[in-house]
Parts: structure tokens; C-alpha cells; sequence
């Protein structure tokens, strides 16, 4: 029997008018001291079984059906009083973003000092209790911790703190929601290696819920892919990497860059996951529209969870045929001409005035970076938030002035009269955070054809024809133009994005972690589209990412920064096979490996 | 996409939209509707009661005030010095306000500090005394009382405006416009505006709400328009005197302001929550 049981559970919502199930037939067993990830693209309803345990859906939301038993209570039919002693102290939470999930205007203190009241510790045995669980998540100086407010602390050490909060009352069941998502590569180890220390030490049942299929495979004992509210595969974690039964575990796989042996094409699945709205309306299996193994009978009927190996199921007809999807060949880009440079940077660097008129003090957050880019070459430039990657692409497109060094670009530096003039029309952005780079207010026709705009030449008829075939060759359908961007998914905003800067046909375009915080699904189709367009076009790229095997996939050469300075540099097979610099070993050691049977270093280090 | 834009299928917008509207015709349309000339003086029907009371004379159908002047017709034609100070002081207080709080949250540095000082330090005198003291400067008059009320609002304007251009500012899209070659002038008009468009609608409906009271205690303490031009403000002074022998005339100037500021007042309101792109963004969302 198991700690955790899911049978035939069934969440619905209200909408227009009618139930539209959420989550449907859903079961699993979780048993004590394991670790269960729940896998699959945002919107699968991988965060819904965590608020469904919680009773935390939203409004309109309700179990419809099955049941949910946790240590034989039945938590759909439970009273709230009864659930409500429950959560907290025999299940606990991990939230997704650390820092809104603390009050940022109570002390650490306060805010476990509430923790442990509720959960029933004793007034003076607060304080011995919290220095003990911060000693216990790798917290020093718990004392000094314990006075200092939420924005104080990175967020690492906000996770931290709420993983100290989580297990405080000793619970039987943990659910992570998503822990890692908004951390650096090495802090994502460290507190995945945190959570499975502490259920080991503590025989804690986790459900951990993740969109990192490799993660998962690496930390979790089962693994249950989620697509449009069903489970497609549910099984032990290796099983379920290695031999995938159902086409949509395999795709996930191969839309991933490999992060060790030769590069391989990305597989990747076009269009997206069916909406919310559509869920009631799909017949045969959810998956058939994107599915590489699709036949007519998968459209018939709704395929059954079937046994695909020992404890390992699939919803799949044709789960014999899954193994024979195959990512595509890597088509070769043309190689960098080693002609004059298009971008020289030497001796760079960038001071930031911090504090007021009185204690004025100095932060250096980039110092002497120097490096040249080739005509058609892409460099990626990986390390940790805040070792100024962003710094170093606002200052080259002209965003930040820098405090000392030079830029040159196309063989001009600042000292050519129409430095800016010249600047603008060879290099381009493409910013992180499409909702927050495009404006509004705008139709998409408008915005990509922003550049023709600034010119002040083109009228609105020219402007639409513009628009038209930038569409045409980022692969968006030609309605788009009329449309908004908050009516568009995140990977389109992001092609809209990248689109803008290709308008004014650049040789150079930087681009600032445009993948991040995308499904691997359409970051695949990204990735696939920026090499597409590298073929076709000729430009050079720096591309910024926290990912290295993003930046393994496509760039040629690769910077590693720490701190403000340039700590590696190179080919990047060369430094991602034999990195010199200490920095780039660890930052390579916190990314899961692609094979699960592999020990994880930075889970083990 | 509907036929009517959502802030005019708010109920509170088409409320106060009514209100506002209905006293601009009747300020428009004062010769046609007043029965009599506004300061044509009756002096043996002084002091008389409303139409419907003892001792009312249809012909002056809300009485008449302490010199026999119609009290329905000065009502009518004080609708059109509260409108025009109303619309006009309101935007010029707005236009002040709006283009220095863009350039300051746009430029930012010295400019924006110089112009949040400035701000400070006007808002650090009581508004109502400092326009009494604008007032005696500039003289008498509808033209001053508009100026002195446009000297001192345009500060609210340049507040809030400044802080939302601030948090538009930050947004990518707008260092985006630049990279791809926008002027200053054109990546403000052209993407800065249109976000702040919204929120200075609802500012300026409700600063015509408060230019109407600020006219009308002018022109209580005798320092607005002349006493040749009916206000609101100055029949409550003048039946302020006689408040015993005829409380009609006290009581309707201060409903027409009460109904007039509250037009304003409840259409801002409406047009606060129905252009907040805030509140419209999630519901998209």
C-alpha cells in the first residue's frame, strides 16, 4: 500500500459553460521515501495534482472523480478541518518562486517562528529547532540568517529556507512545484540534492514536479509523463528514459541537446499541446496532431495506459514502434569566415555607481572582457546570473555606456562620427522577455516592421508586405500580422521577437537568454529556427543563455564568464570536453547528465 | 472585438458620461433655457420661494434671490463658468503636467530631479491659499481663475504620470523602439503614450471634479470671476447672508456642484477601473 494513491482521479473546471475535465483518470501509487516526478509541457496539468492534494485549486476547479488517498484518508472526501490539520505538518510544500512565496516584510524569524507555532512546537524550542533545520539544508550562519528579510537573501538561499520550512514538521509527503525553475544550473543541484538528502534522511514520499525530463530521470525513482490532463507513461524513472513507450516521452528526450557525445538535430514536435478548451472536443488520443508514429486508429479511440515492460505503462497503440523515432541529422552550418572580425571587444568594462550622494561606493560588474567575432559565427556566453552576460549585451548594442574599453564593430569604434548610426543598422537585440519587449498596444504586423517605421519611409501598405514575409520565414501564419502579441503562445511571441530584430537585416544579433523559461518543445523549435535562419541569412550571433546545452547545440564557440571577467574561452566541443578553468568544470557538473544511468556529479559532489 | 469599446459598457462610465454631458448643453444652451436675463433684478419679488411652495411665482420657478434675480436662471448660466473652468483649466493643468512627467521618467538623471523637486516643493503649499494668492496677483476674472487653478494642479498630473512613465520605461519594448532607431520624441509618442494614455484620462475627469470645487470657493471668498458673471460659489456667499429668510437659495448652487462633481468624480472612477491595463491585462490573460 502506498503513502500517496491516486485512482481514476478526475479534476474538472468550469468553462463557457460546460466541465472540461483538467486532469483525467489519473492513478498512481507514491510509496514512503520515494520520489515521484510528474512530468510533461506547461499546461499538461503537472501543477494541478499538486493543488488538487492541497486543496488549492482555483475557482471553478473541482475533483469530479477517483479518489486521492493519502496514508488511507481520503483527501477528496475529507472535511477541511481534518485537511486542513493535515497540510503543513504531514504534507508540506516547495514552492516554485522562493521569493513570493515569503512575506518580504517579516524577518526570517517571524515568519518560522508562525511555521513552527502551526505546526505545534513548543515556544522555546522554536529557536534550537531552526538553527537545527538551517544546519540541516546547508544554511551557515543560521543566527545572523534568522534577522535578515526575504530580498536580503539570493534565491537559492530563499529555497533553501523553505525547504528548512517544508520539512520542519517531519512530513510524510512533499510536494515540489517546479523548485528549481527560476534558479541558476549549479544552485538547481544543490537544492535538488538538498530535497533527495532530506527524504532520505527523513523517509519522506516527494512529488516533484518538473518540465525537465532529464532532471526527473536523474532524482526520481517513477516518472509519470502527463499530455493534456492524461497520463501517457507511467513507469520507473530509467525505464521510462531508456526505453520510452509512449512517441511523446521519446520527443520530449530528443528535443533536448545532448550535453555529451556528437551533436545531434533536435526533434521538434510541431505545433502545441491542445488548449484547455479543446480537451473535450479530442476523440482518439491527444497526442495523434504531433505524433511522428500517428495512424488512423489512434484518432478513433482513446488509447489505454497498456504494460510496456515490468511496473511500466503507455498510452500508446503503437508503443512497439516509439524506439524507431529518431532525432533528425544535424544539417552542418556553413563555417565562420576567419575574415576581418565583425565584432572586436578588447579591455572592456563596466562599473555601476551604487549607494547615494554620501556613501558612494563602486560595483564593477564587468571587467577587461575581450574577445572577436567572425562574420556567420555564433558564440555563446553561459554563467550564473549576475557574472554579466547581460551587462556585456547592453553595452555592445549601445544600451550602457562603458566605463573603459573599446567596442568596435565592422572595423568602426566610438570614435567614427556615426558610431550610432553605424551601430544600429549591423547589430540588433533580441531581449529575454518577449510579454515585456513587445509592446501591447501593438499589432505584430506593427512591430516586426518597427525598423521601416523608425526610417519613416515605408507606408503601411509596404510595412504589411514587410511583415508578410518576416512571418513567412520566422513560421508564423500570415493572420498573425493582424493580431496581438497577448493573443499569441510564448514561442510565437519569441519568433515575433526575433523576428523585430531581423527586420533591419543585421550582421550581428545578440540575443539574451531567448529560450529560457520555454518548453523544451518549442525551445527545440527555436533553436532549430535560429540555425534555419543562420543558413539562410549570414549573420553572427552572441547568444546568452544559462543553458549550456543550448549553447552546445548551436554555437561555435563558447565564453564562460564569472564575476564580471572572462574565465574560459574556445571552441566549445573543445571546453565542454576539457574545460580548463575550474568555474566552467562545475558549471558543466550541475547539468544532469543525458544518460540516467550516469552518476550526476553535481548531485553527488 | 464588440461595436462598443469596454469603457463604455461600464455602468459607471455611462453614468457620469450623463451627468457631464447633460450640464456641458445645459451650460451651452443657457440663452434658450433660462427664463430670465441671469442678473436681471426684480426688487419687489425678492426672496421669493420655489414655483411648488407657498407663495411661489411660476414665473420664477426656484425663486428669486435677495436682489429678485431669477435663482434658475443664474443656475443655468453658472453651469457654463463651472464647465469652462472645468474643461479648460483641467487641460491645461494636464498638458503641463503630462509633458513633464514624461520628460523627466523618460530622460531620468537630473532632469527628473529637478522636476520631482520642483513638484515637492509646490505641493508643500496648501493649494487653496496659494490659488487666493494667484488670484490677487493676477486680478479678477475667468481667464486668471483658470491660470491660477492650471498653476496649481498641474503637479497631481506630474506626479502620478511621472511614476507610471517610470515603470514603462523599464519595459524592453521601449529600449527595443530605440535600438531599431526610434528618436527620443517618436519612442515617447509612440510607445510611452499609449500606456500612459489610460491613466491620464482618469486623472483629467477627475481633475475637472476638482476644479469645479476649486472655482466655486473662489468665487465664494469673491476672488473669481466678476459679480457682473454668475457662479456657483458666489450665490452660495451672497445666500449665505440670508440663510434664514430663504434657505432655497443655499441649497441649490450646492446641489448643482454636489451633482457636477459627482458626474466627474463617478466617471473617473468608471473610466480608472475600465482602462486599467492592469485589470485588463489579466482578464485577457
Amino acid at each position: 500500500m502506498g503513502l500517496l494513491v491516486a485512482r481514476d482521479l478526475t479534476v474538472s473546471a468550469s468553462l463557457d459553460g460546460g466541465r472540461v475535465p483538467v486532469i483525467r483518470d489519473l492513478s498512481f501509487t507514491l510509496k514512503a521515501g520515494k520520489m515521484l516526478g510528474l512530468v510533461g509541457e506547461s499546461g499538461a496539468g503537472k501543477s494541478m495534482v499538486g493543488r488538487t492534494v492541497a486543496q488549492l485549486l482555483p475557482s471553478g476547479f473541482a475533483v469530479s472523480g477517483g479518489s486521492l488517498v493519502f496514508s488511507e484518508a481520503n483527501l477528496v472526501t475529507m472535511e477541511p478541518e481534518a485537511r486542513r490539520a493535515l497540510l503543513g505538518r504531514e504534507i508540506a510544500f516547495i514552492p516554485q518562486e522562493p521569493l513570493s512565496a515569503l512575506n518580504p516584510v517579516l524577518t526570517i524569524r517571524t515568519q518560522f517562528d508562525e511555521h513552527l507555532a502551526r505546526i505545534g512546537v513548543a515556544a522555546g524550542d522554536r529557536r534550537p529547532r531552526m538553527l537545527e533545520l538551517f544546519d540541516a539544508v546547508h544554511l551557515p550562519h543560521a543566527a545572523d540568517l534568522l534577522r535578515r528579510y526575504p530580498h536580503q537573501l539570493s534565491g537559492g538561499m530563499c529555497q533553501r529556507v523553505l525547504i528548512a520550512f517544508a520539512f520542519a514538521s517531519k512530513p510524510k509527503l512533499v510536494i515540489a512545484d517546479e523548485p528549481t525553475t527560476a534558479l541558476d544550473v549549479t544552485i538547481q543541484a544543490r537544492i535538488v540534492r538538498l530535497i533527495a538528502e532530506m527524504q532520505e534522511r527523513e523517509n519522506t514520499a516527494v512529488v516533484f514536479i518538473t518540465h525537465d525530463l532529464r532532471l526527473a530521470a536523474q532524482v526520481c525513482d517513477d516518472i509519470l509523463v502527463l499530455y493534456a490532463g492524461r497520463a501517457v507513461e507511467y513507469g520507473p524513472a530509467r525505464q521510462v528514459f531508456a526505453t520510452s513507450g509512449h512517441p511523446y516521452t521519446r520527443c520530449l528526450q530528443l528535443a533536448n541537446p545532448a550535453m555529451s557525445g556528437k551533436r545531434r538535430g533536435l526533434y521538434a514536435l510541431p505545433e502545441r499541446m491542445p488548449g484547455l478548451r479543446a480537451w473535450n472536443g479530442i476523440k482518439g488520443c491527444a497526442f495523434a496532431p504531433r505524433c511522428p508514429n500517428v495512424i488512423e486508429d489512434c484518432t478513433r479511440a482513446m488509447p489505454p495506459l497498456v504494460e510496456v515492460g515490468p511496473n511500466h505503462a503507455a498510452a500508446c497503440i503503437r508503443a512497439d514502434k516509439t524506439a524507431r523515432i529518431a532525432a533528425p541529422a544535424l544539417v552542418p552550418a556553413a563555417e565562420p569566415r576567419q575574415t576581418a572580425p565583425v565584432l572586436e571587444v578588447s579591455g572592456l568594462g563596466k562599473r555601476f555607481v551604487a549607494g547615494g550622494l554620501l556613501r558612494r561606493s563602486e560595483v564593477a560588474a564587468l571587467s577587461d572582457v575581450g574577445f572577436s567575432l567572425h562574420e556567420n559565427e555564433f558564440i555563446g556566453i553561459v554563467g550564473e546570473s549576475g557574472s554579466g552576460k547581460s551587462t556585456l549585451a547592453r553595452l555592445i548594442v549601445g544600451l550602457e555606456t562603458p566605463s573603459q574599453g573599446r567596442i568596435a564593430i565592422a572595423g568602426h569604434d566610438a570614435s567614427h562620427p556615426d558610431f550610432d548610426e553605424h551601430r544600429r543598422r549591423h547589430v540588433q537585440m533580441v531581449f529575454q522577455d518577449p510579454q515585456s519587449a513587445l509592446n501591447p498596444r501593438r499589432r505584430v504586423a506593427s512591430i516586426v516592421t518597427q525598423p521601416l517605421e523608425a526610417a519613416g519611409v515605408a507606408t503601411w501598405e509596404e510595412r504589411l508586405a514587410r511583415a508578410d514575409l518576416l512571418l513567412g520565414e520566422i513560421g508564423l501564419p500570415p493572420e498573425a500580422a493582424m493580431r496581438f502579441p497577448q493573443q499569441l503562445s510564448g514561442g510565437q511571441r519569441q519568433r515575433v521577437n526575433i523576428a523585430r530584430a531581423l527586420c533591419a537585416v543585421p550582421r550581428i544579433l545578440i540575443a539574451d537568454e531567448i529560450v529560457s523559461g520555454l518548453d523544451v518543445s518549442v525551445q527545440a523549435q527555436l533553436l532549430n529556427l535560429l540555425a534555419a535562419l543562420r543558413r539562410e541569412r549570414q549573420f553572427s550571433m552572441l547568444f546568452i543563455s544559462h543553458d549550456l546545452s543550448v549553447v552546445r547545440h548551436l554555437c561555435d564557440r563558447v565564453l564562460v564568464m564569472y564575476r564580471g571577467e572572462v574565465v574560459e574561452s574556445g571552441p566549445t566541443e573543445q571546453v565542454f570536453a576539457a574545460p580548463a578553468h575550474e568555474y566552467t568544470r562545475m558549471l558543466l557538473a550541475a547539468v544532469p547528465p543525458d544518460d540516467p544511468a550516469e552518476v550526476w556529479q553535481g548531485l553527488h559532489a | 472585438m464588440s461595436a462598443r469599446p469596454t469603457w463604455l459598457r461600464s455602468g459607471r462610465v455611462l453614468f457620469g458620461l450623463a451627468i457631464v454631458i447633460a450640464i456641458a448643453l445645459i451650460a451651452l444652451a443657457a440663452p434658450l433655457l433660462a427664463p430670465h436675463e441671469p442678473n436681471e433684478q426684480n426688487l419687489i419679488s425678492i426672496f421669493l420661494p420655489p414655483a411648488w411652495a407657498n407663495g411661489g411665482d411660476a414665473a420664477f420657478p426656484l425663486g428669486t434671490d435677495s436682489l429678485g434675480r431669477c435663482v434658475l436662471s443664474r443656475l443655468i448660466y453658472g453651469a457654463r463658468v463651472a464647465m469652462m473652468v472645468a474643461i479648460v483649466a483641467s487641460l491645461g493643468a494636464m498638458l503641463i503636467g503630462a509633458v513633464l512627467a514624461h520628460i523627466a521618467g523618460y530622460f531620468g538623471g537630473w532632469i527628473d530631479w529637478l522636476v520631482g523637486r520642483t513638484v515637492d516643493v509646490w505641493m508643500s503649499f496648501p493649494p487653496v491659499i496659494l490659488s487666493l494668492i494667484l488670484m490677487v496677483g493676477l486680478g479678477i476674472g475667468l481667464r486668471n481663475v483658470i491660470l491660477a487653478i492650471v498653476l496649481v494642479d498641474w503637479t497631481r498630473f506630474c506626479r502620478v504620470l511621472r511614476s507610471e512613465v517610470l515603470v514603462v520605461r523599464r519595459r524592453d519594448y521601449v529600449a527595443a523602439a530605440r535600438l531599431v532607431g526610434f528618436s527620443h520624441w517618436r519612442t515617447i509618442t509612440r510607445e510611452i503614450l499609449p500606456s500612459t494614455m489610460p491613466l491620464t484620462i482618469t486623472l483629467l475627469s477627475l481633475e475637472m471634479g476638482i476644479a469645479v470645487i476649486v472655482e466655486a470657493i473662489l468665487s465664494f471668498v469673491g476672488m473669481s470671476v466678476g459679480a457682473n458673471t454668475p457662479a456657483w460659489g458666489q450665490m452660495i456667499a451672497d445666500a449665505r447672508q440670508y440663510i434664514y429668510d430663504s434657505p432655497w437659495n443655499l441649497v441649490f448652487p450646492i446641489l448643482m456642484i454636489f451633482i457636477t462633481v459627482l458626474g466627474f468624480n463617478v466617471l473617473g472612477d468608471g473610466l480608472r477601473r475600465a482602462l486599467d491595463v492592469r485589470l485588463t491585462e489579466t482578464r485577457r490573460a
